[in-house]
């Protein structure tokens, strides 16, 4: 379709363009300006050049936080991703049963992080919580999950993909369903067990699924706050600090907004770079996938 | 659309409507007035469970007492999301009329000058507050400055127990640090695999008791105008205190969460049995007696070389920014909270202090406080109270260098020395 004018491409597009510079890329200015400042919002700000990146660097701070955001996302994401395919394959049938399953599953999906992280925090309680209740019974060892600094981030992480298992299992049936029958019907003819038809079918089929899964949940990890500010509040010991919630905390208990604005660019730097891998890794993928080759050139 | 007019006359018609409404806000912009006159003082509070329904029960009763002032209160999360919202508020300057905040904080907000002086208000000079709670001896020089804060939830941390335990067990709630560590170990108990089953005492790792414990053994936060001391060497044995009690004696639960949430935790252990004896505000005095299937009773902390507690809970300050009216009814508010009436009002329903000198006074005499001994122990220990120094950088030492290491020495064992070191290097920080 050819625009009547010129200028009409831009001028539909201008709408979005107008909403993200306001609300994106501005802000995004806005917090690199002012990350080369010292400022607590009620005083005059301190032209401080590179000191806050500085001040970040040396204290451990900028690292703890992004190794302590990377290894809550690979959590989040690989878990949440690996337990979604296998939910979905083994829920990818009719009937009441396996419907309500996938129900059941997904609800999880659409609860409030809130009310997630507090049914958790009575799950998770280490004298009374159900899960210690449980290993207790059971004559197994337990601990504060969320009061130790060596289980605190993982138990986090748990509770996220407990939550968002069920949109990567919805998003693989999805994929499951738009696959012919008739590929895995040629496969079992030619004699491939159910383990080669996921393998060498299935899986290259659901490829794309796989990377928007991937994707949408490595973005929803780091955007984390909620759990935190909830079950953690950034502790113990810093063990749960991941990058937004030590944005926040700088910003509104340190009173530093040129330290929360440099982490914040830091933030978009790194997030930038990730999505890049992604979308590679997407369109890797989706080269790569037997659809695209029997397509072929458009 | 009416038929007969274009889109483009009709847009322009609605944006000509915008334009004369938004300027007629701006040309008639005065004091917010209800729809029957009174002058609308907004008030942000931070106080949840019973505090804010005792805090809405006396602001409903102020709005029907007169006619002229209506006070709008506003729920504001705790304490630090309050805070949190209340700068940013500023920085917009769309401040509220009043608000309540942490004692620490208040230097930095008077230096900051975001804060109304209180003292040109007509009636100021009249207050009758207990000292040691208001802003006069709440801080050090703090009657030499011009009034920007007035007291109301003030309180200090207390022993809980639960007495008919302790009456059991033969115990008297301890007096000294030593005594603590006994006493604390006599209440644990452990089974056959050496778990345990009842913690001997819990208090959350928060900044609040560490000053207490550094006060305790005879140390001072600031001193002047130099850098932080921390408590020096009393600083350090107030952190080996509780890493001793923890690891050593294993008699000491440290609550989960940070906070106000490992505030929480620590009173839900001692109201499940849990943990029999605690410390905390005198704040949760009237929730942890009306909540707890035991008699509870209260203490004043022990020493080690000195009685010493620091006050806490919050103070109202006015933020600049309101029209003239409604600061001076704002203030009209404020006295009548400082009246005996209200301060004892909400002192007896809450636990808090009451911050009104005759107020307090009218509740000794008239035997309160004999039939409340519980409530007689954050007031007798008051005589005790630690002034906080004026420094605009107390709520940052407080908030950025020290709490977030106290957790972290104290769960992981680490040097207490060390620690401190390297919080007062983290104080200085620019």
């Amino acid at each position: 379709m050819k625009p009547r004018g010129r200028l009409h491409p831009y001028l539909m597009l201008a709408p979005t363009g107008a909403l993200l510079a306001v609300f994106f890329l501005y802000p995004l200015a806005l917090a690199a300006y002012r990350s080369l400042f010292s400022w607590d919002l009620l005083t005059p700000p301190r032209y401080v050049g590179l000191a806050n990146y500085d001040a970040l660097l040396r204290s451990g701070e900028l690292g703890g936080a992004i190794v302590r955001t990377l290894v809550y996302a690979g959590v989040v994401v690989i878990a949440s991703m690996a337990i979604g395919l296998a939910l979905a394959v083994t829920l990818n049938r009719p009937g009441r049963v396996y419907a309500f399953v996938r129900g059941a599953v997904f609800s999880a999906y659409v609860v409030s992080w809130v009310a997630v992280a507090l049914l958790w925090m009575w799950i998770l309680d280490a004298d009374a919580g159900l899960l210690s209740t449980g290993l207790r019974a059971l004559g197994l060892p337990t601990t504060a999950w969320l009061g130790d600094p060596r289980t605190a981030l993982i138990a986090l992480a748990g509770v996220s993909v407990w939550k968002i298992t069920g949109y990567a299992m919805v998003v693989f049936l999805a994929g499951l369903q738009d696959i012919p029958r008739s590929l895995h019907e040629a496969a079992a003819l030619d004699g491939a067990g159910p383990w080669r038809r996921f393998v060498h079918v299935t899986w290259p089929l659901l490829r794309p699924s796989a990377a928007f899964v991937g994707t949408t949940s490595l973005i929803l990890s780091f955007q984390a706050f909620d759990v935190v500010r909830v079950m953690t509040q950034g502790g113990p010991v810093r063990s749960t600090t991941i990058f937004v919630y030590a944005i926040y905390e700088q910003v509104f208990m340190n009173l530093r907004v040129g330290r929360a604005s440099a982490l914040t660019v830091v933030f978009f730097t790194l997030l930038l770079a990730l999505t890049g891998v992604q979308l590679w890794a997407f369109r890797l993928a989706a080269k790569g996938t037997p659809g695209e080759a029997r397509r072929g050139p458009r | 659309m009416i038929p007969g007019r274009t889109r483009r006359g009709f847009l322009r018609d609605v944006a000509a409507s915008i334009a004369v409404a938004a300027g007629a806000g701006g040309a008639f912009a005065c004091a917010p007035r209800a729809r029957d006159g009174r002058a609308e003082v907004t008030l942000w509070f931070s106080y949840g469970g019973t505090n804010r329904q005792v805090l809405l029960s006396l602001v409903k009763r102020f709005n029907e007492e007169q006619g002229r002032v209506r006070v709008l209160p506003t729920y504001q999360g705790d304490y630090f999301e309050g805070l949190a919202k209340l700068r940013t508020a500023l920085a917009a300057k769309a401040g509220p009329t009043l608000t309540h905040v942490v004692g620490e904080v208040v230097p930095y907000l008077a230096e900051a000058a975001v804060l109304e002086h209180l003292d040109r208000f007509e009636g100021a000079s009249t207050l009758d507050l207990v000292p040691e709670l208001a802003q006069a001896r709440g801080f050090v020089g703090g009657d030499l400055r011009p009034l920007v804060a007035l007291p109301f939830n003030r309180s200090t941390p207390i022993v809980y127990y639960d007495a008919r335990l302790f009456a059991d067990l033969g115990l008297a709630p301890p007096s000294t640090w030593d005594e603590l560590r006994t006493t604390a170990g006599r209440l644990t108990v452990r089974g056959a695999g050496g778990e345990v089953s009842r913690w001997g005492f819990e208090c959350p790792i928060d900044w609040w008791f560490w000053v207490a414990l550094v006060g305790q053994a005879g140390g001072k936060l600031l001193d002047g105008d130099g850098p932080p001391l921390l408590g020096g060497d009393a600083g350090v044995r107030a952190l080996e205190f509780w890493q001793t009690l923890i690891h050593t004696d294993r008699t000491m639960k440290p609550p989960p969460g940070r906070d106000y949430n490992a505030w929480q935790a620590t009173n839900t252990d001692f109201l499940s049995r849990r943990v029999p004896m605690i410390w905390t505000s005198t704040a949760f005095l009237r929730y942890l007696e009306q909540n707890a299937s035991f008699q509870v009773a209260a203490a004043p902390l022990p020493i080690q070389v000195r009685a010493s507690v620091p006050t806490g809970g919050t103070m109202f300050v006015m933020p600049k920014g309101s029209p003239a009216e409604l600061q001076v009814a704002g203030f009209a508010f404020l006295r009548w909270m400082m009246l005996p009436k209200q301060a004892n009002e909400w002192a007896t329903r809450t636990g808090y202090m009451p911050v009104s000198s005759a107020g307090r006074r009218e509740l000794e005499t008239s035997g309160y406080y004999a039939a409340h001994p519980n409530d007689h122990v954050a007031v007798a220990q008051l005589q005790h109270a630690e002034p906080w120094p004026w420094s605009p950088e107390l709520f940052r030492v407080q908030r950025e260098a020290v709490q977030p290491r106290l957790e972290e020495a104290v769960l992981t064992r680490r040097d207490a020395r060390a620690t401190l070191e390297e919080a007062r290097r983290a104080a200085v920080d620019p």
